[in-house]
């Protein structure tokens, strides 16, 4: 049984498509990446699988059960979670109360009591390395403090699937590395599995990805093991356009 | 324990409510002054609800307290008849009015699916004035005359008990209510719908990924918000005026003090509805006596320059002042 | 004065002209600072108070009291721009909000403490035109030329002049009009003020066609019409939101004639009520396209 499994997900916009029947799947704990250039429908495909818009076309399968038309906020307690690209704190909590928020409405949601919550907030808090930071107002963070969060906050859900949006995006080459091996531990010690999607920075997909998936134009191009989908000429085409002419 | 500390900030504010009443109860002549506190309060404390936890504007919030006094007038008018359920007919008063509180609050949340921010806030207007001028237009319950129903009050519970009703039982039930609000308040601040709100309020779509279904914990404020506002609409005004009409109850007006109250208190703090109300109600009564008609005229430039200068209210400053000392966690 | 459907139409679409101009200074403000006017019917009442003490102290007739208002107009809008809103451009939605709210409660209580509570008229007899399907008072004519007049005014002064042209460039993107060399600032200061200016003169407007009833109370109503005005014809588009006062004021009037041959109701009341239910209605309709950005 695949954890996730798109089957020819088509979504419009008027008159523009966005996403071109593309199928996936991704198992338990499998590490994915999806890459394309600008306008490639990377996120309107993300939007699909979290729920933020609705296919015209195709289905979205979760553990075998159909999640096409199922609202957003009902996702997460199955088991999906999410970081933006450009972090989404609610910037007047504490960063404490953010990551409590994860655990209170993912996974465990109903099981858990708000104090309860707040200490698995702590213990996530101190895993990622923001011990110092748990009472801080979290619109005071930095941007690389703010993307640490949402991760905490992702993870405080406890997801069996985690979405990962432009997550490296502007950040060091080596904390990019840090970052990719901090959630290969996670993720592996918690048996989630880890779908990012990233656009350039090939590091964080290479260190991370066991395969990868390449989008052009909204439909899938290639999916392949990590080394041979990137050293697919059609995808090297795409990404640095016919080679010169001698 | 841990557990009951976090009830402390409710310690200021129950003990500035027992305070007053105290005052009220003891002191001759200062009944009416404090039943106009614990009006204030007790709506602040509503509205705080509403606009702090959600961060949704109503403007026409009234249509809570004006449908609460519908309530219990409709309630009066039709029941006194039957002698025999005594102090049922009050019951059937306040529930009459919570039922008329629900329609709309959850109109308005249904609204909150379309609308946010100044949109929001001017079709809560739109509710209020639709409501008014259809009750008039349609001529229901009274139409523009509305209903008198003090004889209606006599007739079933005699001189004596009326009188004792609209004195004193009817004020001291918005003590009550304002206490229950206070509580209310805070027990969602501490609870999964505090914060669920607080994530709707700072980034909606945000809070939904997260697996916040954010229109129900909208339309649970709107309905503890409204609910609340309807019980001071049926106790204070339902059973003291003895007649309603729409033109006296649905009065934008009555949403300005309560933004006042709120503002000068501190939005979103629980505290705060307290120190506004009493601010308000104190200069309320004092201008009445030194200048009658004159208190909008005074508050909304007031209200403007807290807007400008002050938006986080006493409470507010005073919460940042008092931060990282033993008094937090008793300022909410 | 016979009333037939066609009749009150016409006078519906007469006012609707009215209409639509206030809205287009609420869509202008809300196209230039992002911000709504919750005050919007006041300063209708205000200028419905000029006209009246123009005429009823200084003789003069309503037309004079246009330009009046929108010097006055603009006058209250340069004011409350750099002591209120200036500072709130960059707060959050809800402090705008409530502090345009308070202006308008400030400028009831103030207009009140002039004039009283009491309901005004005045009566400017100009003769009227007949038409085969109605009468119309010619002050009625004169409110929609010049609502007509003032709009096509707008349409040309905004595409052709230097600074209404700074203008629409600041409505698409402010960043962009910035780095043009254009003043932002002083265009929002502007155009707070021309909104304002405009607000006031469909003011004189309004009791050019409906001489009584004028009380410092009387602008709440006008808020609600202007927002479901604004709603029907696009928040960002002034121009849409003329056209869609015009549309308003055909289905109010019609609405009225309707309610009035139903019995036991009271027409004038209801038709008020009905705004309110038109905006509950679009909002069922679309429910997503309603800010038009």
């Amino acid at each position: 049984m695949s954890l996730l499994r798109l089957e020819n997900v088509t979504k419009r916009f008027g008159g523009l498509v966005a996403v071109n029947g593309v199928s996936l799947e991704i198992d338990a704990g499998q590490f994915v990446g999806i890459v394309g250039p600008n306008g490639s429908g990377k996120t309107t495909l993300f939007n699909v699988i979290s729920g933020v818009y609705f296919p015209e076309q195709g289905r979205v399968i979760f553990e075998e059960n159909d999640i096409t038309r199922l609202p957003s906020y009902k996702r997460a307690p199955l088991g999906m979670g999410r970081t933006f690209q450009i972090p989404r704190p609610f910037s007047s909590a504490s960063v404490r109360e953010n990551v409590a928020v994860g655990a209170m409405f993912g996974t465990l949601s109903g099981k858990l009591s708000v104090d309860d919550s707040l200490e698995l907030a702590d213990a996530i808090i101190a895993r990622v390395g923001l011990k110092g930071y748990r009472d801080k107002q979290a619109g005071t963070l930095t941007p690389v403090e703010k993307k640490m969060m949402e991760i905490a906050r992702a993870l405080a859900m406890k997801p069996k699937l985690l979405l990962m949006d432009e997550a490296m995006a502007g950040m060091h080459p080596t904390d990019i590395d840090q970052m990719v091996a901090f959630i290969k531990m996670v993720a592996v010690e918690d048996k989630i599995a880890v779908v990012a999607m990233v656009e350039h920075i090939m590091r964080a997909v290479v260190g991370m990805a066991e395969k990868v998936i390449v989008l052009h134009q909204g439909a899938k191009l290639v999916d392949a093991p990590t080394k041979e989908a990137l050293g697919d000429p059609r995808v090297v085409e795409v990404y640095l356009g016919r080679p010169l002419k001698e | 324990m841990k557990k009951i500390s976090k009830y402390y900030p409710l310690i200021p504010v129950f003990a500035a409510y027992l305070v007053m009443f105290l005052i009220g109860f003891f002191i001759p002549g200062m009944w009416q002054m404090a039943a106009l506190l614990a009006f204030y309060c007790a709506l602040g404390q509503s509205w705080n609800i509403f606009m702090g936890m959600t961060g949704y504007v109503d403007f026409g919030y009234v249509t809570f307290i004006a449908l609460g006094t519908y309530g219990m007038s409709l309630g009066i008018t039709y029941f006194s008849q039957y002698e025999w359920l005594g102090i049922g007919i009050i019951v059937i008063g306040v529930v009459l009015a919570l039922v008329l509180a629900s329609l709309s609050a959850l109109l308005e949340a249904f609204i909150a699916l379309r609308l946010r921010g100044a949109y929001f806030a001017i079709a809560c207007i739109g509710i209020n004035e639709g409501l008014r001028y259809f009750i008039e237009g349609a001529k229901i319950w009274g139409g523009s005359e509305g209903l008198i129903y003090f004889g209606a009050l006599v007739q079933a519970f005699g001189r004596d008990t009326v009188n004792q009703l609209t004195t004193f039982w009817s004020d001291f039930s918005v003590f009550v209510i304002a206490a229950l609000a206070a509580f209310l308040n805070m027990h969602y601040m501490r609870s999964k719908i505090g914060y669920a709100l607080t994530a709707v309020r700072e980034d909606e779509d945000a809070a939904k990924v997260m697996g916040i279904n954010a229109n129900k914990y909208k339309t649970i404020a709107f309905l503890t918000s409204g609910w609340l506002g309807a019980s001071v609409g049926a106790m204070a005004w339902g059973l003291k005026l003895g007649h309603v009409y729409p033109g006296d109850v649905f009065v934008i007006h009555y949403t300005v003090e309560c933004i006042v109250v709120v503002l000068l208190g501190g939005a979103g703090t629980l505290l705060g509805p307290v120190v506004g109300g009493l601010i308000y109600a104190l200069s309320k009564y004092w201008l009445a006596v030194v200048m009658p008609g004159f208190q909008l005229l005074i508050f909304a430039p007031i209200i403007l320059v807290i807007i400008v200068m002050a938006p986080e209210g006493v409470v507010g400053l005073l919460k940042r002042k008092l931060k990282g000392t033993k008094l937090e966690m008793f300022i909410e | 004065m016979t009333f037939t459907l066609l009749g009150n139409l016409t006078h519906g679409l007469l006012l609707g002209g009215v209409y639509g101009l206030a809205t287009m200074g609420l869509s202008l403000i809300f196209g230039v600072i992002n911000v709504v006017n919750v005050g919007h019917g006041q300063f209708i009442m205000v200028g419905a108070f000029i006209t009246l003490t123009m005429f009823t102290l200084l003789g003069l007739s309503p037309v004079v009291a246009i330009p009046v208002a929108l010097i006055i107009g603009m006058a209250l809008g340069f004011f409350f721009f750099y002591t209120v809103i200036r500072r709130l451009i960059r707060a959050p939605e809800l402090t705008s909000l409530l502090a345009t709210f308070a202006m308008g409660i400030l400028l009831e209580e103030v207009a009140k403490l002039i004039f009283g509570a009491d309901f005004r008229g005045y009566n400017w007899a100009v003769g009227k035109i007949t038409l085969p399907i109605t009468t119309i008072p010619l002050s009625k004519v004169y409110a929609f030329l010049g609502s007509i007049a003032i709009a096509l005014f707008l349409y040309f002064w905004f595409s052709r002049t230097r600074i209404g042209t700074a203008i629409r460039a600041v409505i698409e993107d402010n960043e962009g009009a910035r780095v043009c060399g254009v003043n932002v600032g002083w265009i929002y200061a502007l155009s707070f003020a021309i909104g304002i200016g405009l607000t006031v003169m469909s003011g004189v407007l309004l009791t050019m066609f409906i001489p009584v009833g004028i009380n410092p109370y009387m602008g709440g109503v006008y808020t609600l019409k202007a927002f479901v005005i604004a709603v029907l014809g696009g928040l960002t588009s002034p121009y849409g939101a003329f056209f869609a006062g015009l549309i308003f004021g055909l289905i109010e009037n019609g609405a009225y004639t309707l309610f009035a041959l139903i019995p036991g109701v009271a027409p004038f009341p209801l038709t008020v009520s009905l705004a309110f239910w038109m905006l509950f209605f679009l909002l069922l309709v679309k429910p997503t396209g309603l800010l038009g950005k």
